[in-house]
């Protein structure tokens, strides 16, 4: 019985050779491939609204530059040769206030 | 679709002298109404105004193009910088009238003598200000407008 069902199932040869299905062919068709494809739940199980927003609430508001640029992590990341660098910067003109104007003027 | 990687690279070079403007502008007349320091402004801002913004844009802009080749940090490549802008700020500022060189240094505004031992250590006082300036400030930029 179960092979007869298969058999009748499957399809032959000089069924899958022909150019063109006629119409209880292409029910035939349908029914296999709606037998193989498992149900669909068109329904969903949660809101999706409120994560959306969450998203757009999210994505509107991006870190002003200034605080990604001075941020704990990006001054983290300053290696000490660095911050050594800036300290010799400030103590020289520190030291000679009166060339800060040339300072300015070759910036 | 072109992307023109070339003008926000002049965009980002830009940003950074075009702020310090304000600075140099403010600073320029704190020393002139404030300590009485007799600097031309009108002429003294034509160089930090007109060309170190352009020049600072069109470096970046050979810095992007030299990113597929072989290439310095871009801290490195901005402190080259300063032997370029130096010697053009200089001439700038003979011609101008507000620099003058005298047996004893150089005298901006006819006011601030800097003998010529404290140019060398001055220069690399600039060597320093732009490496950094470059690393860490135009390279932010450069990511920001997306050619980091």
């Amino acid at each position: 019985m179960t092979e007869q069902k298969k058999a009748d199932q499957e399809m032959t040869e000089p069924e899958m050779s022909k150019p063109e299905m006629n119409e209880p062919e292409q029910k035939k068709f349908a029914d296999l491939l709606k037998q193989s494809l498992p149900p669909t739940n068109w329904e969903l199980d949660r809101d999706l609204w409120p994560k959306m927003l969450q998203r757009l609430d999210h994505d509107a508001r991006p870190r002003k530059w200034f605080a990604v640029l001075f941020s704990p992590a990006a001054l983290a990341a300053v290696p000490w040769f660095d911050w050594a660098l800036l300290a010799v910067l400030i103590v020289g003109v520190c030291l000679s206030p009166r060339s800060i104007p040339v300072w300015l003027y070759h910036f | 679709m072109n992307t023109h990687p070339y003008l926000r690279a002049y965009m980002a070079g830009t940003a950074v002298p075009t702020m310090m403007l304000l600075v140099v502008l403010t600073g320029f007349l704190i020393a002139r109404h404030t300590f009485h320091i007799p600097i031309p402004i009108e002429r003294a801002i034509i160089f930090p105004m007109a060309l170190v913004p352009n020049i600072f844009g069109a470096w970046n802009m050979f810095y992007l193009w030299l990113r597929p080749r072989p290439h310095l940090p871009i801290g490195l490549h901005g402190a080259i910088l300063p032997f370029i802008l130096a010697p053009i700020g200089f001439a700038l500022a003979t011609c101008s009238g507000f620099l003058s060189a005298t047996s004893a240094g150089l005298v901006w505004f006819h006011e601030v003598a800097i003998p010529y031992g404290l140019i060398a250590l001055g220069f690399s006082f600039a060597l320093i200000a732009y490496y950094l300036v470059w690393k860490y400030l135009v390279g932010f930029f450069n990511e920001v407008l997306g050619i980091g």
